[in-house]
């Protein structure tokens, strides 16, 4: 395997597995959300703010593994 | 609606579907999609040592971004009546989600003096991600084309960096610098332990302009990416029905697009005032 083709493999790797994790924390997180929304509808402008921020902070590690991906295929 | 209303309905869809399988195709185009991200000098201006001065495209969106704030500042302040019209009412839900939800739900202290810094940050990375789902005629050969500022890590870099130098300018005019700094870690700690906590939070304190620069950039770069390749798939595939349905998706992922413009300036302005609000209080 030459170093081109590895180059595109470990770009495509690099997407499909670092994407694993930030998908499992966002389901986490978010149905935590639901639940406590369930628990106290009084509440949800409050829980609705933190679950976004909390979705911004997970989705980014999500996107480290795509510009990783991006480097590979573009840069190096 | 009613069933024989409901059957004309559904012949009409089927036929409409079924021409766009028949009709002839018109001439190829070409799309390339690296070509939207690549920045050229517009107008060529002398470089200072290693900085490069030409004006590029992202240059050219950060002067538009810069002169929509400066014409919406300027027609609030003249505008403002007691009963709020449409523009008045958009631009009051803002101000007031850049005071109560942003600075005010996050940081304790220090509300007043930030606050300028928290919001501005929060329109123009705003306004800035909103441009970029507006056509505007930079691409190659002065067509029209999607472009954000943001979208390059250069720029960025340049807001995180903002972020960072006043957390610690913050941090430091408030507490000292040598408590400030001491105070990274709790002095509550073990003595070795308290060692490598320290270690840790100053390097946390680095990675933050980088994971900050890093998720606005790429989100921005993903959702235009993403439009760019529907788009360009439409012109791929030589076929009147494969273009209608790219197309609609592509509306879809557009306003996908707009949702994330408004959640990535929210998080970058929040996470601005989480990190100025937390330098400013240091005791957890």
């Amino acid at each position: 395997m030459d170093a081109d083709s590895a180059r595109l493999l470990a770009a495509g790797i690099s997407m499909g597995v670092g994407s694993i994790g930030p998908a499992l924390g966002l389901g986490m997180l978010i149905s935590k959300a639901l639940e406590s929304i369930a628990r106290q509808p009084e509440v949800s402008g409050d829980i609705r703010v933190n679950m976004f921020i909390g979705i911004g902070v997970t989705e980014a590690v999500a996107l480290y593994a795509f510009v990783v991906a991006l480097i590979l295929i573009f840069v190096a | 609606m009613r069933r024989g209303r409901l059957v004309v309905v559904a012949v009409v869809v089927l036929l409409g579907i079924a021409a766009l399988f028949l009709i002839p195709g018109g001439e190829k185009a070409e799309f390339d999609v690296v070509e939207e991200f690549e920045t050229h000098p517009i107008v060529h201006l002398p470089s200072i040592g290693p900085v490069d001065l030409s004006v590029t495209k992202p240059v050219v969106y950060l002067w538009i971004t810069f002169a929509i704030v400066c014409v919406l500042a300027f027609f609030i302040n003249r505008g403002i009546r007691d009963v709020p019209g449409r523009f008045q009412f958009i631009m009051e839900s803002l101000y007031e989600l850049a005071r109560d939800s942003i600075v005010g739900s996050v940081m304790k202290s220090g509300r007043k003096t930030w606050f300028p810094y928290v919001a501005g940050v929060f329109f123009f990375v705003l306004l800035s991600n909103l441009i970029g789902l507006v056509p505007l005629p930079f691409a190659e050969h002065n067509n029209l084309g999607f472009y954000t500022a943001t979208a390059n890590l250069y720029v960025t870099v340049s807001l995180a960096l903002c972020t960072f130098v006043f957390t610690h300018y913050a941090g430091v005019r408030k507490n000292g610098a040598v408590t400030y700094v001491r105070n990274w870690a709790p002095a509550s700690a073990p003595p070795v332990l308290r060692q490598l906590i320290w270690v840790i939070h100053a390097v946390s304190e680095v990675f933050r302009v980088v994971s900050l620069s890093v998720r606005l950039f790429a989100n921005m770069l993903a959702g235009h990416a993403i439009l760019a390749v529907f788009f360009g798939m439409a012109l791929l595939f030589q076929h009147y029905a494969a273009a209608a349905l790219l197309l609609g998706g592509s509306v879809l992922i557009y306003l996908f697009e707009l949702f994330v413009a408004f959640i990535q300036a929210f998080i970058f302005a929040i996470l601005s005032g989480v990190y100025i609000g937390g330098a400013l209080d240091q005791e957890h």
